[in-house]
């Protein structure tokens, strides 16, 4: 496979001084499905523009579609589609004239337009509304209209800056839906953004944690999961105070068992083949006449393998809110 | 060649956004027709003195001019909004990652701005006429339809040098509410010592110096000429020429922060 992206100590400094991309290099292969994870002021939108030919870099080699960043920006242009952190359709005009004009603005044929727009329209379920103003949209059909526009000129290559912030569950998981059907059915490739933890993890067959404007750590969500380590296996006793250390005991003689700590459940056990380790742990405790309330089993997130990297937790307090289906407006 | 199509669907989006939003339209037209009714009202007894307006000239068809002039004003000075509209919603942004032509992005703008202050005229002028059959004051344009193009072409004309200020202002302060501030600060000033709404020769002597200098006064006064006067070259083609000269220095100041915007 053959690399739709390549950036090379990519640096951008912005004119009052501040480094907003600091020296990072990643490839992306046709076909692929790549994120950047990362908090708010990561630089994770700085380097969708730096590519999507909004901003110029500082320094650094860019090669997008086989085109020059520098050199060939218009070609670039032509064979990208971009849906930026806001969402941005123009709310005077109504849904199909927004795709319209962007077929314009691709300077495809009127006919051709009138099809594709069609098409888009039915992939985005927004058929019905087609003929009303955007302005009345709720945000996540917004959102949507906006993910078609970008899809007009059925592009190579789509970048989206943080698609499904602020979003209620149903839309964020509707979007989630088109977008791995255009990158497995249409083989698009797709460079994606976001500061939510399970957004990378669902979507993203490659990604790379993005921290202060540098790459902190970057492979398939298995890969860097599996660089934290153990899993962890929860087990809640029915009598804890007393059987405790009994079967802490018996478990820390088992193959593969890393750490044991008490937790509020009982115990919390890590260990690298935990998923095999669980029925172990279960006949053992059983013979041993130690009674079990509950057996979980809990893979290292994305959030522990930031915390590796970083030191720290994505910064829990600048995510937005988390959507809260009380607000998901149902229509 | 896609800047002439890039343009006119541009030119359309504009348009489109402005008859759906027919408040904007109000607003500007407001307050010209608000003139048009107040100063014909209260300043028509200025006919009956003689040597202030020439023979046979109403104030009607004298002030009709200013007041055509002050809407172009009022409606080039929302352009500039509309462009820190579409650089706040991000929509410029849209625009820029796809290969649209650059120039057909301002060339759609001004193209529509000068079309809109065509339509507005042509209401006012409407209106005018009206005015004087309800009044039954005399009001006509000499020179007749041609002369209503030549009146049309020098407010466009104008209307264009204006938007360029706003636009330059709109693209340099991202602020909707500095443009205004800033357009309605010059707007009256430059109207009032002028000879857009009354004759030179009723003005004080500083204003009449003043109003040498203002760019307004040549406006008016060849839109007088097809009014009132006749096809006047003498008057015609020197207000062409400043109003020329305007806009080369706005257009220019617009096209400079437009490409620190674009690039």
């Amino acid at each position: 496979m053959s690399d739709i992206i390549s950036v090379k100590d990519l640096v951008l400094v912005y004119a009052d001084g501040t480094k907003a991309v600091d020296n990072i290099s990643f490839n992306v292969a046709e076909g692929e499905f790549f994120g950047f994870l990362g908090p708010n002021g990561a630089g994770k939108s700085t380097t969708i523009k730096v590519l999507t030919t909004l901003l110029r870099k500082t320094s650094g080699e860019v090669n997008v579609a086989g085109y020059n960043l520098e050199k060939d920006a218009a070609a670039i242009r032509k064979v990208i589609g971009v849906q930026s952190q806001d969402t941005t359709v123009d709310g005077d005009l109504t849904g199909r004239e927004n795709l319209e004009l962007q077929g314009h603005f691709y300077q495809m044929k009127t006919s051709e337009i009138k099809a594709r727009v069609k098409e888009l329209l039915r992939l985005v379920e927004l058929e019905s509304v087609a003929e009303k103003r955007a302005r009345n949209y709720s945000g996540g059909m917004k959102k949507r209209l906006d993910l078609a526009s970008a899809l007009i000129h059925k592009p190579k290559m789509l970048f989206l800056d943080e698609p499904t912030t602020g979003l209620d569950p149903q839309s964020r998981s509707t979007i989630w839906a088109y977008l791995q059907r255009l990158n497995k059915e249409e083989g698009i490739t797709i460079f994606l953004t976001t500061q939510y933890l399970e957004e990378a993890d669902k979507l993203c067959k490659r990604l790379s944690i993005i921290d202060y404007g540098k790459i902190a750590a970057s492979g398939t969500p298995g890969e860097l999961k599996s660089q934290v380590g153990a899993d962890s296996i929860r087990v809640g006793l029915e009598n804890c105070d007393r059987d405790r250390s009994r079967a802490k005991e018996i478990i820390r003689s088992m193959t593969g068992v890393s750490e044991i700590i008490d937790s509020e459940e009982c115990i919390n056990v890590f260990a690298k083949n935990a998923s095999q380790l669980i029925a172990d742990i279960v006949r053992a405790l059983d013979s041993s006449d130690i009674r079990l309330t509950t057996v979980t089993f809990a893979q290292p997130t994305l959030d522990d393998v930031f915390m590796k990297h970083t030191g720290r937790r994505i910064r829990v307090e600048e995510l937005v809110k988390a959507p809260s289906m009380m607000f998901g407006g149902r229509r | 060649m896609t800047l002439g199509s890039d343009t006119r669907y541009l030119f359309i989006r504009y348009l489109t956004k402005l008859v759906r939003n027919p408040i904007l339209l109000f607003f500007s037209l407001f307050q010209p027709i608000l003139f048009l009714a107040l100063f014909t009202q209260l300043l028509t007894r200025l006919g009956s003195f003689p040597g202030i307006l020439p023979d046979h000239v109403s104030y009607l068809e004298f002030a009709a001019a200013g007041i055509l002039l002050q809407n172009a004003f009022g409606s080039a000075l929302q352009s500039g909004n509309s462009i820190v509209a579409d650089i706040d919603s991000g929509f410029l942004q849209k625009m820029l990652v796809t290969p649209v032509s650059r120039s057909a992005i301002l060339l759609g703008r001004l193209t529509s701005d000068a079309f809109r202050v065509v339509i507005q005229s042509a209401i006012i002028l409407g209106l005018a006429y009206a005015f004087g059959a309800i009044e039954n004051t005399p009001f006509s344009v000499t020179t007749g339809v041609l002369g209503i193009l030549g009146i049309f072409f020098t407010l466009a004309f104008f209307g264009l040098a204006w938007s360029g200020i706003s636009l330059a202002l709109g693209m340099k302060t991202r602020s909707a509410e500095t443009v205004f501030a800033i357009g309605g600060v010059i707007t009256f000033p430059l109207l009032f010592l002028s000879s857009a709404l009354f004759p030179i020769s009723f003005l004080p002597t500083w204003v009449k110096d003043v109003s040498m200098f203002n760019p307004v006064s040549y406006a008016v006064d060849a839109s007088r000429a097809f009014m009132i006067t006749g096809y006047d070259w003498g008057t015609i083609l020197p207000a062409w020429g400043v109003i020329g000269l305007v806009a080369l220095i706005t257009l220019s100041a617009t096209l400079y922060q437009f490409r620190k915007v674009v690039s």
